[in-house]
């Protein structure tokens, strides 16, 4: 695979100064703001001044959990053009926004305080971390309104996810099970294609598939559950609205143990925001376990746009070796 | 000046045998089955939801039946697996574990190419002029076939599905597959191969519904010679069908949860 360069605060691959149009006025990636920011002018002081600005409006990136290591801060930053908008269409109409996208956080060990890496094992070590805003937009406390058997069942998993003696305390997503659609959205990279007729999600992280045909086909019988659900997608201008259904929800949400019930029915709503941004809201509906409907959402963003950037295979279940052995070893410190 | 051109005049009797002796000449699918669906770049396109009729994922030969395995007539050329000596005494010592040594049937693992399309679960191709890709119903298996880079990388790379670079000869896809490791078997038969597997698929429609699956295989490490396969693809053509899912090493820990 040809190597590329990646910004490091945005995970797009940068393009070489010399393939850009003569005359393009510089731009900035201003971490932490969507989108870039065009100093017109000439200063270098007010240049300056215009970064610093944005940098106290935009948000402490620096903070975050995933920032970049200080050797890839300090890589010249590259000038790229970006995507024309309004976007190109296919042949059969659909916007063209196929590719790869990233989340602002990525990582599926918590929803409520996302963060990506080894997070369990700062939290079981005793090491403080910044808390990240939550995910969930909607209700505005950003926590999942989990009936009462709901949330005790949550904290109940949550508890034992670091000495798991019990198979159902082994994360579904340690076992390489399938992630169900929310999970997969936010765990490694989105890879979006596009068919006549059908949006193709193909996810980087074990490569669980959804097939989202557009033609308005009849949702399947309710007695067929799946590990990815069942996706019936349409486009309201620039936004694919997809409709998920048949869920097993056998996934869970997080490490954490948030879960929904195999009633729950998703509404996802990715909005494409110019060739590079996309703002992703998910509407989760489940009677069997939260008191009222809530909303996921995340900023998103295009992610290996080398054209020869190639997906190429992730045998999870093949090479999993280690879980049995955590559960022995758990059962084993328990029973001392 | 005007020039007046005469035309050779073609007897009638001529043309009425010609049309009668010779459909083949007009190029068209025989009467009754749809013509080859094509792509916007005019190549055969083999979009859809295919699968196979034939049983051989449990045995590539001819064999007769058992508890749960179907009769088949072998999908290999010949019937004859060109096997070295060492390699034909371990495919004898595979059948004989097969039920624990099969990965496929015993831990859900992958199957290889070309096994997968084989296996008896539908899967869907997708195509466009730089890439096919062909989602799979079990275990969600993928494959890419690229057809903008035709060339491997750098190997060797020991994938269970191998890396897959495909073109275009006529109305033939042709894909190369090659980085594999050495763990899948053609079949539940124990009919294996080594890490040097270089399988060579041929995709050609010949009506609508139906695909001609022609795989070549060469490994110099356990076969004297390159043998072929060959199989039919049928379209799943019922109303609203679509893939659903295999998951079979979720089967004994889905009661643990959400």
């Amino acid at each position: 695979m040809k190597k590329q360069r990646i910004d490091p605060l945005w995970g797009q691959a940068f393009r070489p100064a010399a393939e850009l149009q003569p005359g393009a006025t510089p731009q900035f990636f201003i971490p932490g703001c969507a989108g870039p920011v065009w100093p017109r002018w000439g200063s270098r002081v007010i240049r300056l001044a215009a970064i610093l600005t944005a940098l106290s409006v935009c948000g402490p990136v620096f903070a975050q959990e995933d920032q970049p290591q200080p050797n890839q801060r300090q890589r010249r930053r590259e000038q790229v053009t970006p995507a024309p908008w309004p976007p190109l269409r296919l042949p059969d109409g659909q916007p063209d926004i196929s590719g790869y996208w990233d989340p602002a956080i990525g990582g599926t060990y918590s929803l409520t305080n996302p963060s990506r890496g080894g997070v369990g094992l700062q939290d079981q070590l005793g090491i403080p971390r910044k808390k990240n805003p939550s995910r969930i937009i909607d209700p505005a406390d950003g926590e999942i309104p989990y009936l009462p058997w709901a949330r005790e069942k949550q904290k109940y998993i949550a508890a034992n996810i670091n000495e798991p003696v019990k198979e159902e305390f082994i994360d579904p997503q340690a076992r390489c099970l399938p992630d169900g659609p929310i999970r997969a959205t936010f765990w490694h990279t989105v890879h979006i294609l596009q068919y006549p007729g059908y949006v193709i999600f193909n996810y980087e992280g074990n490569h669980p598939h959804r097939i989202v045909p557009l033609d308005g086909r009849p949702a399947l019988g309710d007695s067929i559950k799946l590990w990815m659900g069942d996706s019936r997608g349409h486009w309201e201008g620039n936004t694919l609205v997809i409709d998920v259904r048949n869920n097993n929800s056998k996934s869970r949400l997080s490490n954490v143990g948030d879960f929904a019930s195999e009633n729950l029915h998703i509404v996802e709503r990715y909005t494409f925001l110019d060739g590079k941004s996309m703002r992703y809201e998910a509407r989760m509906d489940d009677p069997a376990v939260y008191t009222r409907p809530w909303t996921i959402a995340s900023d998103f963003h295009r992610t290996h746009t080398d054209p020869t950037y190639e997906q190429w295979e992730e045998a999870c279940h093949e090479g999993e070796r280690n879980v049995d052995d955590s559960l022995d070893l758990s059962r084993a410190a328990t029973a001392k | 000046m005007k020039q007046t051109f005469s035309r050779p005049k073609t007897p009638a009797w001529l043309l009425a045998a010609a049309i009668a002796c010779c459909p083949l000449l007009f190029a068209e699918a025989p009467a009754g089955s749809p013509a080859i669906p094509r792509a916007a770049d005019g190549k055969p396109d083999l979009s859809g939801i295919w699968q196979v009729l034939n049983p051989a994922n449990w045995d590539i030969q001819d064999h007769q039946a058992q508890p749960g395995v179907p009769a088949g007539q072998g999908i290999v050329e010949g019937n004859e697996i060109p096997y070295q000596p060492w390699a034909l005494a371990k495919k004898k010592e595979n059948y004989e574990k097969r039920e624990q040594l099969d990965t496929v049937t015993a831990k859900c693992y992958l199957p290889g190419v070309p096994r997968i399309n084989y296996l008896g679960l539908p899967f869907q191709i997708f195509q466009d002029s730089k890439v096919i890709t062909v989602l799979y119903e079990y275990a969600h298996a993928n494959r890419d076939i690229y057809l903008s880079n035709a060339e491997h990388p750098k190997g060797h790379i020991d994938w269970w599905m191998g890396d897959s670079r495909g073109h275009w000869e006529g109305d033939t896809l042709v894909a190369d597959v090659i980085d594999f490791n050495d763990q899948t078997w053609f079949d539940h038969a124990g009919n294996f191969h080594s890490d040097q597997l270089h399988v060579v698929e041929k995709y050609t429609l010949a009506d609508h519904d139906h695909m001609n699956y022609q795989v070549t295989i060469e490994d110099p490490k356990v076969f004297t010679r390159p043998w072929n396969m060959n199989v039919v693809l049928y379209r799943r053509t019922e109303k609203n069908v679509q893939l659903l899912e295999y998951e079979c090493y979720a089967f004994p820990l889905e009661k643990y949860y959400p």
